[in-house]
């Protein structure tokens, strides 16, 4: 062993483990998707006060849902695939939540990321698909294209083409918290039952 | 070619593959921008290795035991930029891609071209013998991911990172195979056997080791 | 130059070292044997383990085994290839302490944390432990045989990165040339060279393998949803299980190499058909595999075509070249018979015999119909406890200082026949169709493990006896040459 070695040693090892450490949140994360899900638990996240339209044509904002927390997932009406999935999981959560009777009702909303193609005549055909009804279950889309760009950012939706002119996007359900903060990131795989359940669980302060 | 214009050449390319329209197009695929760009990053800092092989720091030199210290932060840079949050972080964020541009050939190949050369045979193959198996598995987990690990790469992508992983192990598998079976790089020892000895000296040994190898030089 | 400054500097001797290694061979070798037994004497229902503590004492059995018979044929192969090539005495000692700890890591993850998925680790089982074991305890395991693999990788590194600086490519160090006839067949290869070769290529290959898919396992315990191609994981295992335990019998013999014609007083003759064989047997060992996998239906035909083949030949080359090349050595040579010579040579034979009920196994007829009985166990421990552990007793008897000794004689006989006995219990109970896992055991088969149990104790009995005439000799004659 040579003169220097150890430190120098130390000093690779020491900053090569802090660096990783701190990519991974301390080894808990290796994926972009787990960094943000441990990020917005720990702490909630504002939103923008973005402006939105509805299935109905209704103006509204994010902001009128103070007070109620809410369910959010992101789609675009062609897709194909999980967006109709979490119509259906959707819809059975809606049943669920309504036919509960008791404790805090949960509102949904579906954000529509394509506003080329999804107008209101679009998103009216979606809700219909899937039985939503506004003001409780709302296909909306954001009224210009900065509010979409905020809520992508805000929510952190990485949308990429699918190659095939369609779009690949993370999926997630996206709960909203009675502060109107970003407060949880649910498995959007889970039975509606448990996505109900870990909601009414969640927006329980 | 003179230092200077190694140096020169080693910057322009850093700058060229920095150009925007490229780095899009070198990370717009999960095997390209793992199998092209990174390579050629940590290319870079080899060649940057080689010009300034024998100027660094005498202390830095002697207390790079065996290239010891050097290898490991290879290996620690390496990990780092295999991790698909760093990927994602890179593609979606200008200034964390300026960290890879400066940490794969500062502190992988440049360390790597120092390191190397400084290790012992028993070192080297030892860090082959590792690097080999690890990127395939990788490539197998790409491939048993049950969703995509980076959110800027379609699954398809994925998919086809992991086949190239694994492809590029088992090619240099195959090759470390190779050398080592004809003999590259040719060995400086006489590859002249040396003459046979067996059929040993009658009686048991009582607990005494057979005499070892000695050089004949 | 580093590595002899290394050497020089290391402290320990090569003497030191290698008695290191037969002390440690020789205890853990008991101590799996004391496991078999255990096991044999639950099958034969004179004394009663439950089943769960029966499975982690067959993975520890298992891994143990196959771990120490590496070491065996470690211990064997580098004493000897020492004489040829330039050897690290310090990587040598290092591929010991890295045992060790793997072993520590491997007993705790079955007897503190009850891992019993066998020492094949079949994934995803590790994973889907019906809480019988956690993550962690399946993780030991794993990291255990990762430290082992790490210590055989090194010792197995050091001695290539010797043979090259000798004979410049793995290729001339197996004597490929002279197996062709392209060079004189004096010129070829030690024995002990070419073995080592031939070890150290598919155990280097064996282990990138056994590191990769033992990486999969790890990941999979602990996020279950990356769910790897579970048959690919299992055609990794069964290449680097295979591979890894054929090489311990591959390094092993070079002990009846060199230790029969220090008492024929005759040297080992190498001509084209030796380096021939071990040539084949290099390719063979490395193909033949996929004949662990002949009742895997999703496995590709061609594959289980080529295991069968490839089977009936793999061993063939080397046990040929071994088995004629011992008896001419031995044949009218005036041969003063001793423990060690004895053993070396039943060593030779246990391997020959061994081959044949390999090759009904890896018939896809026979396997449909056998695979699952006690004809499996019968033919492996045919392989390794009356050829590869029978080498290794010649080694130590042969090392073994005042080999006067009256006890001697009778370790060898408890050992070969409580083993033949031991293995034809096995053999027939196969025949038999006993199978080797089953929910209910039926009264008519107790006969094969009663027999079976006493051939395992004699075993027991004489190896402790070869085993502790070598510890008294080497403790009692440690002063004399010291003071020499």
């Amino acid at each position: 062993m040579t003169r220097g070695f150890l430190p120098l040693l130390a000093l690779v090892v020491t900053a090569g483990v802090a660096a990783l450490a701190w990519e991974t949140e301390g080894f808990r994360v290796v994926t972009s998707a787990g960094a943000r899900q441990l990020d917005i638990e720990r702490r909630p996240r504002p939103l923008p006060d973005v402006r939105l339209f509805d299935q109905d044509g209704h103006a509204f904002s994010l902001g009128d849902y103070k007070g109620r927390p809410v369910l959010v997932d992101f789609i675009y009406t062609r897709c194909p695939t999980i967006c109709s999935a979490l119509g259906d999981d959707f819809h059975r959560v809606m049943d669920l939540a309504s036919g509960s009777g008791s404790g805090p009702q949960i509102d949904l909303l579906s954000i529509s990321f394509d506003p080329v193609n999804d107008d209101r005549e679009a998103l009216k055909l979606y809700g219909d698909r899937y039985g939503a009804t506004a003001p409780h279950w709302r296909i909306a889309a954001p009224a210009d294209a900065s509010g979409l760009a905020a809520l992508l950012q805000s929510f952190g939706v990485v949308v990429i083409p699918d190659g095939m002119g369609g779009f690949i996007h993370n999926s997630a359900v996206y709960l909203v918290d009675a502060h109107g903060r970003l407060a949880r990131l649910l498995d959007p795989d889970a039975p509606p039952q448990l996505l109900a359940q870990q909601a009414v669980k969640a927006s329980v302060p | 070619m003179n230092n200077n214009g190694r140096l020169l050449l080693i910057a322009g390319a850093w700058l060229i593959l920095w150009l925007r329209p490229l780095r899009i197009a070198l990370e717009g695929d999960m095997a390209v921008h793992m199998t092209v760009q990174v390579p050629l990053l940590i290319g870079l800092g080899l060649l940057l290795a080689v010009s300034i092989r024998g100027q660094e720091p005498h202390w830095l030199a002697e207390a790079d035991w065996l290239g010891i210290p050097g290898i490991i932060l290879v290996i620690f840079g390496t990990s780092f930029w295999m991790l698909p949050r760093a990927l994602d972080s890179a593609v979606a964020d200008p200034w964390f891609d300026a960290i890879k541009f400066l940490s794969l050939p500062l502190l992988v190949g440049l360390p790597l071209g120092l390191s190397w050369r400084r290790m012992p045979p028993l070192g080297r193959a030892f860090i082959w013998a590792n690097f080999i198996p690890k990127l395939g598995a990788i490539g197998g987990l790409y491939l048993a991911a049950p969703t995509r690990l980076c959110a800027y790469y379609r699954l398809d992508q994925q998919a086809t990172a992991g086949w190239t992983l694994i492809v590029i192990a088992v090619a240099l598998g195959t090759l470390w195979f190779i050398a080592a079976f004809v003999g590259w790089p040719p060995q400086h020892a006489a590859a002249r056997p040396p003459s046979r000895d067996t059929g040993s000296k009658p009686g048991p040994p009582l607990l005494a080791l057979p005499p070892p190898y000695a050089s004949s030089r | 130059m580093t590595i002899q400054a290394v050497q020089t500097r290391g402290g320990i001797s090569a003497r030191a070292a290698v008695l290191a290694y037969v002390v440690v061979c020789g205890l853990v070798l008991l101590l799996m044997m004391v496991f078999g037994l255990l096991m044999r004497l639950t099958q034969a229902q004179w004394i009663d383990i439950q089943p769960d503590l029966f499975y982690v004492i067959m993975t520890m059995h298992g891994a143990g085994m196959v771990g120490i018979a590496g070491l065996c044929g470690a211990t064997v192969m580098w004493y000897f290839v020492r004489r040829h090539v330039p050897v690290t005495t310090g990587i040598f000692v290092a591929n010991l302490v890295f045992f060790l700890i793997g072993a520590l890591l491997i007993l705790g993850s079955g007897f503190i944390g009850g891992f019993g998925a066998a020492w094949t680790f079949l994934f995803p089982l590790p994973a889907h432990s019906g809480d019988l074991w956690s993550a962690n305890a399946a993780a030991a395991y794993m990291f255990g045989l990762l430290f082992i693999g790490v210590g055989f990788l090194l010792l197995h590194l050091d001695i290539a990165r010797g043979i090259l600086s000798v004979y410049g490519g793995l290729g001339a160090a197996l004597g490929v040339k002279q197996a062709f006839g392209l060079a004189p067949e004096s010129e070829g290869p030690p024995p002990a060279v070419a073995a080592s070769t031939m070890a150290l290529i598919v155990n280097i290959l064996g282990i990138l393998l056994g590191a990769a898919v033992l990486v999969i396992t790890l990941v999979n315990l602990y996020v279950p949803s990356f769910a790897f191609n579970a048959l690919a994981a299992k055609n990794m295992i069964f290449f680097f299980g295979h591979v890894f335990i054929n090489a311990t019998i591959y390094m092993a013999v070079i002990a009846v190499y060199e230790i029969l014609p220090v008492y024929t007083h005759r040297a080992w003759k190498t001509n084209q058909a030796f380096y021939l064989a071990w040539v084949l047997s290099t390719v063979f060992v490395l193909i033949v595999y996929p004949h662990h996998l002949l009742m895997d239906f999703a496995m590709p035909t061609w594959a289980l075509v080529l295991g069968q083949v490839v089977s009936w030949l793999s061993g063939l080359p080397v046990l040929l070249v071994t088995a004629f090349g011992a008896l001419t050595n031995v044949y009218r040579s005036g041969i003063k018979w001793n423990t060690a010579a004895g053993l070396v040579f039943v060593g030779a034979a246990g391997w020959a015999i061994g081959v044949i009920p390999a090759i009904a196994d890896g018939t896809i007829e026979v396997n449909s119909f056998m695979h699952n009985t006690q004809w499996v166990p019968g033919h492996f421990h045919t392989y390794l406890l009356l050829g590869t552990i029978a080498m290794f007793l010649g080694f130590l008897t042969h090392i073994t200082p005042r080999s006067n000794n009256a006890w001697a004689p009778t370790g060898f006989w408890l050992y070969v026949v409580g083993g033949s006995i031991f293995v034809l219990a096995f053999l027939t109970a196969g025949a038999a169709s006993v199978p080797r896992r089953y929910a209910v055991h039926l009264p008519s088969w107790l006969p094969y493990d009663r027999v079976g149990s006493i051939g395992a104790a004699l075993v027991v009995v004489g190896v402790l006896i070869l085993v502790v005439r070598f510890l008294v000799s080497v403790t009692s004659a440690a002063p004399e040459e010291a003071g020499a």
